[in-house]
């Protein structure tokens, strides 16, 4: 299973909605790897909300996603991480007010499976959505077969049939992509969590991104939401 | 049977509501069968419906245009309402300058007019209000030529209504209509050409010279309609189902019309000066912006043979389309393949969408919108739109040098995000040349941009391999590379390395930001001095923050202060930028992002940002990559968003305000009847009013006094705080401007003398045989010439020197900063005029940023 879409990967897409001002990967409670899903947190509600119209259902590092809204933010939520976080954010594009803080915006982003059938239904959705799209051509280019072969790229409709296919071969250079950054931060990080056993999210920036409690400790909570899909 | 509001949404597709006929008369009739039934229930609902799908569905206009004319037939008071409300609409659209309703209302009552709802004289009516409108706003004596684009866009309304109800207009009030043409035609002999400077995708530099020979959008759009009256009014965009219905249509009863009004033009300013003038035109301009600017991308012989005013209405449909369905993905492409038209579109689709995409000064929506369109159409025609879309980027590849700079931007954005949706795949060994061209060419920096955003978007081995076709590509490719840090075990002084482990030994026992600011005074600044302090502790930080941006955020957050410390002027915050960026140096991306937000936690000032930009060794790569401009836009772009969050804010805080006026008031008054009540019964017992409520009402007030007052003041706070912002902003520009002047003076006189370009005058007489008031003007212009003859030439024939390529792209970003901000710069140009402008300026740089700002130039002021 591939969850190893990086922040910078989330961070390029996203930026194209607006500015970003907080990417929190979501982890598996018991593993504390990265699991499919993240928090992206922009300084404009419009933006956010731009990225889930635009966003959503397209394709990030071979794989569809999702985006919604982060509903549960609305019900004052944000307050807890600035408590216990332990410390307030200082940081604001228009870092003159802390008010502003009032006008973040939580993105959830999925990173469908593969595994889980997630893909695969997304598939069928795709084709149902494109038959019935067909169906409402009563015009010119609907009625018309196609006359041009495709010349580039074997675009669209494909993903079904290529799908596994893919994933094998991602699977094997994922892994070994991953290796790369992971063997030698995996002792690191186990040598860190035991020495700093009740430390709290301070000591992160020595751990593995892959690997990374949010930087807030409400982990928990989230761990809480991701579930909810 | 479907409900109406199914049916009249529908209405005019195949579609199961219809169960999946075609037949438009069947459609209307089955609509109007059922709306009618319906119509003493629901009324009010369908008329709302009805009117909003007349309005968000535009290209239907004519199938609720027949149903409204055989409602009218036996619903004549509902039918009236619908005029007047759509006349209520059309005034509030007016007054609100909203183009969008004002055109689609226009067009409802000219279809109105076929089905026999309306008096065709009643809509003439209203086109001449908006002639004479439009004739007084451009004369110099009454009106205010500033305000052209809103006269401009007035008559573009009426003759866009014209392929709609043309021929009943004609055929039904002839000498009203012509009187109409002929005011239309007046107005265009008075009116001033708009040019496109500025505004094209395209420099198509040879064609600079023709500006004054070639139609504006208006004058186009007359020679269309002009073309389809001599046609007989007669064209296949339009579907007329009202021709169906004729024998029974003629016998509704007509409505009229009540006046309309449009709003006075503002007063032209006081002084006429340029800058004043120009300012106005600049916001009327904003206010009333071109719809589309066509790119013509495509060869004659593989777009779409289609009448001329057909080409319009179909971008019409298409614009209209991509404006309403935004965000609703299904619907908007299946309305897109979908136009009611017996003809194909897909080229002048793919053109139209990316007229959009590439729309200067900006698109309606965020590039990721045609995006995600562009990927739609593809998945929605898979047989014929790639190929479509795949010949569009080449035939803008084609012209990149061409191309305005913020295009090309665009372009790679949309095209790195495109191909990672369909899996990297593209015929790379088609651009493979670009090796052959020398490292600043157009094309090649395109492609390599283009590989560094898949990389970002994906990771490097993966666009490697997309690559495979064309492998040596590979030399364009990001360095794989993570980071450089210059205290990592193997290299490195080894004093700086052990103070570097010590510092990485105090933040992982989470020292204190305190306690790290007095290791750094004590025993690292005395001993070995800044320089090294700031690499020490700037690099140790950034390698502990490298992991992800979270891990970034994270060190900055913790010991921003201490970078804060050490870089209290722009000196030191350059010295910081510039460790940033050795130590991202194989990585673009992270080195934007960690200036970003540093910036974002003002250890940077954006005024140190743009040094840093400027400074002699980064300026040698301004032709070459996008890496450093990245980082500029980012910092002009964080700035320009502070004030936007600043000014909303301040919106609010005034709406806030009014309420707790409006409160307070309230408060006092019912206080003060109380009050009031007690001493008309002055000296008896008192025994209305109750204390308790008086002291209640009391308290009130107070409250709501009190409310009014903090809102007040923090309303003033905003207000000081964007003063300072505007300040800021004032300062940012007047420096990007001074650095670019400094940049470009001596280079420009290097490559093109003093803008007269001598050397290349030869050259342009041999090709340019426009005559010889087009070679005056161009030397007025001082343009660089030679690029554009590289779009024609073989693809790899590229002839421009490295010097004036240096100078193409940089002026390139001066005209579209200019453009981008150009709201921002405006209220400041008298500053730019006395520090930045001045007499000795360069012309071509004087003229870049009068190209972005649209400022009409003092010499040419026909122009404006």
């Amino acid at each position: 299973m591939s969850f190893y879409t990086t922040e910078e990967q989330v961070y390029e897409l996203f930026s194209r909605g607006g500015e970003i001002k907080k990417i929190v990967m979501g982890l598996d409670k018991n593993t504390k790897t990265p699991c499919g899903f993240c928090f992206i947190m922009y300084y404009s509600r419009e933006d956010a909300e731009d990225s889930v119209k635009y966003l959503s259902g397209t394709i990030l590092d071979d794989r569809p996603i999702r985006v919604d809204f982060d509903w549960g933010f609305q019900e004052g939520r944000q307050w807890g991480r600035g408590r216990s976080g332990g410390q307030v954010r200082d940081e604001y594009r228009t870092d003159y007010d802390p008010d502003i803080l009032s006008n973040l915006c939580i993105l959830i982003l999925f990173f469908l499976e593969f595994a889980r059938g997630g893909y695969g239904k997304l598939v069928q959705k795709e084709l149902e959505a494109q038959r019935h799209l067909v169906d409402y051509g009563t015009g010119s280019l609907g009625s018309f077969p196609p006359v041009m072969q495709p010349q580039y790229g074997r675009h669209g409709g494909n993903h079904g049939h290529g799908g596994s296919h893919r994933h094998g071969r991602d699977y094997n250079r994922k892994r070994h992509r991953e290796d790369d950054r992971h063997a030698p931060e995996m002792s690191k990080r186990t040598s860190d969590h035991e020495s700093h056993r009740n430390s709290d999210h301070d000591s992160r920036p020595e751990k593995n991104p892959r690997f990374r409690e949010s930087g807030d400790s409400d982990d928990d909570e989230e761990d809480g939401r991701k579930r909810r899909p | 049977m479907s409900s109406w509001r199914a049916l009249i949404l529908r209405i005019g597709e195949k579609c199961p509501e219809y169960g999946g006929a075609t037949d438009s008369k069947d459609h209307i009739e089955t609509c109007f069968g059922v709306v009618r039934r319906e119509l003493e229930h629901s009324g009010n609902d369908i008329l709302d419906f009805l009117l909003q799908c007349a309005e968000q569905l535009p290209h239907k206009i004519p199938f609720y245009g027949t149903v409204v004319g055989l409602l009218n037939l036996e619903y004549e008071d509902f039918v009236k309402k619908v005029v007047e409300k759509t006349q209520t609409n059309l005034q509030d659209a007016l007054d609100s300058g909203d183009c969008n309703g004002i055109r689609i209302c226009l067009r409802f009552l000219t279809v109105l007019i076929c089905s026999k709802v309306l008096q065709p004289s009643s809509l003439v009516v209203v086109f001449e209000t908006l002639l004479s409108s439009a004739a007084t706003t451009v004369d110099e004596e009454k009106g205010n030529p500033a305000w052209q684009a809103r006269a401009d866009f007035y008559i573009t309304s009426i003759l866009s209504c014209l392929p709609w109800g043309g021929s009943e207009l004609v055929e039904q009030v002839p000498e009203e209509i012509e009187r109409v043409l002929v005011g239309i035609e007046a107005y265009l002999s008075i009116r001033r050409r708009v040019s496109e400077i500025g505004l094209s995708a395209f420099k198509e530099l040879d064609k600079t010279d023709k500006v004054c020979d070639e139609k504006d959008f208006l004058e186009d759009l007359w020679r269309r309609i002009q073309d389809l009256s001599n046609t007989g009014w007669k064209l296949a965009s339009v579907p007329r189902p009202h021709l169906s219905f004729e024998a029974q249509l003629v016998a509704g009863k007509s409505h009229d019309l009540g006046p309309i009004s449009c709003p006075e033009q503002p007063d032209p300013p006081a002084g006429l000066s340029g800058a004043t003038l120009g300012r106005q035109k600049h916001d009327a301009e904003l206010k009333y912006p071109q719809r589309i600017r066509r790119l013509n991308i495509f060869p004659a012989n593989k777009i779409e043979d289609l009448q001329p005013m057909d080409r319009f209405v179909v971008e019409e449909y298409l614009l209209d389309v991509l404006l309403f369905l935004n965000g609703c993905r299904k619907e908007c492409a299946s309305y897109m393949v979908g136009l009611p038209v017996p003809f194909r579109y897909e080229y002048l689709m793919a053109e139209t969408i990316f007229s959009q995409l590439l729309l200067l000064p900006e698109p309606p929506f965020k590039p990721i919108y045609y995006t995600l369109v562009i990927m739609d159409l593809c998945k929605a025609l898979p047989g014929a739109f790639p190929a479509v879309v795949a010949g569009a980027v080449r035939a803008l590849f084609d012209r990149i040098s061409e191309l305005d700079m913020e295009c090309r931007t665009r372009l790679i954005l949309w095209f790195s995000h495109h191909l990672s949706n369909f899996q990297f795949i593209w015929p790379w060994e088609e651009w493979a040349y670009v090796l052959d061209l020398p490292k600043w060419a157009p094309k090649r920096v395109f492609v390599q941009e283009v590989l560094e955003r898949e990389v970002r978007l994906s990771y490097w081995d993966k666009v490697k391999q997309s690559i495979e076709n064309a492998p040596a590509l590979e030399e364009l490719l990001p360095p794989k590379g993570g980071p450089d840090f210059k205290y990592s075990a193997e290299n490195g002084d080894k004093t700086e390395n052990a103070l570097s482990a010590e510092l990485n030994g105090m933040v992982k026992g989470r020292v204190t930001a305190r306690e790290i600011i007095v290791w750094m005074e004590e025993n690292v600044l005395p001993l070995h001095g800044i320089d090294v302090a700031l690499g020490v502790i700037v690099q140790t930080l950034l390698d502990i923050g490298s992991k992800s941006f979270t891990h970034l955020i994270t060190v900055l957050e913790r010991y921003g202060q201490v970078i804060a410390k050490m870089c209290p002027d722009q000196e030191k915050q350059m010295a910081l930028i510039g460790e940033v960026s050795s130590y991202w140096k194989n990585s673009a991306q992270m080195t934007a992002i960690a200036i970003d937000r540093m910036m974002s936690y003002r250890l940077i000032s954006n005024l140190a940002i743009v040094r840093w930009v400027f400074s002699t060794e980064n300026i040698e790569h301004f032709h070459t990559s996008d890496r450093l401009w990245e980082i500029l836009r980012n910092a002009v772009n964080k700035t320009y968003n502070r004030i936007c969050d600043l000014r909303k804010e301040i919106s609010s805080f005034k709406k806030s305000v009014v309420a707790a006026e409006l409160n307070a008031s309230k408060a006092k008054a019912e206080l003060d009847a109380a009050e009031s009540k007690l001493t008309l019964v002055d000296g008896e017992p008192v025994l209305g009013e109750n204390p308790v409520r008086m002291k209640r009402l009391k308290s009130y007030a107070e409250k709501a006094k009190e409310e009014e007052v903090s809102v007040r003041e923090s309303l003033e706070a905003k207000e000081a705080l964007l003063a300072r912002a505007v300040y800021e902003n004032e300062a940012l520009f007047l420096s990007l401007y001074k650095n670019f002047s400094k940049v470009l003076t001596d280079r420009l006189h290097d490559a093109y003398g003093d803008g007269v370009l001598q050397s290349n005058r030869a050259d342009e007489m041999a090709i340019d045989n426009e005559g010889s008031s087009a070679m005056e003007l161009d030397q007025e212009n001082g343009r660089p010439k030679k690029s554009l003859h590289d779009g024609g030439r073989a693809s790899n024939g590229y002839t421009i020197g490295e010097k004036e390529q240096w100078c193409l792209t940089t002026l390139g970003y001066v005209e579209a900063f200019s453009r981008q901000y150009a709201s921002e710069i405006w209220p400041h140009v008298e500053q730019l005029d006395a520090e930045v402008l001045t007499d000795d300026v360069h012309p071509l740089f004087r003229k870049a940023i009068y190209s972005g700002l649209r400022r009409p130039r003092c010499d040419l002021t026909s122009e404006y």
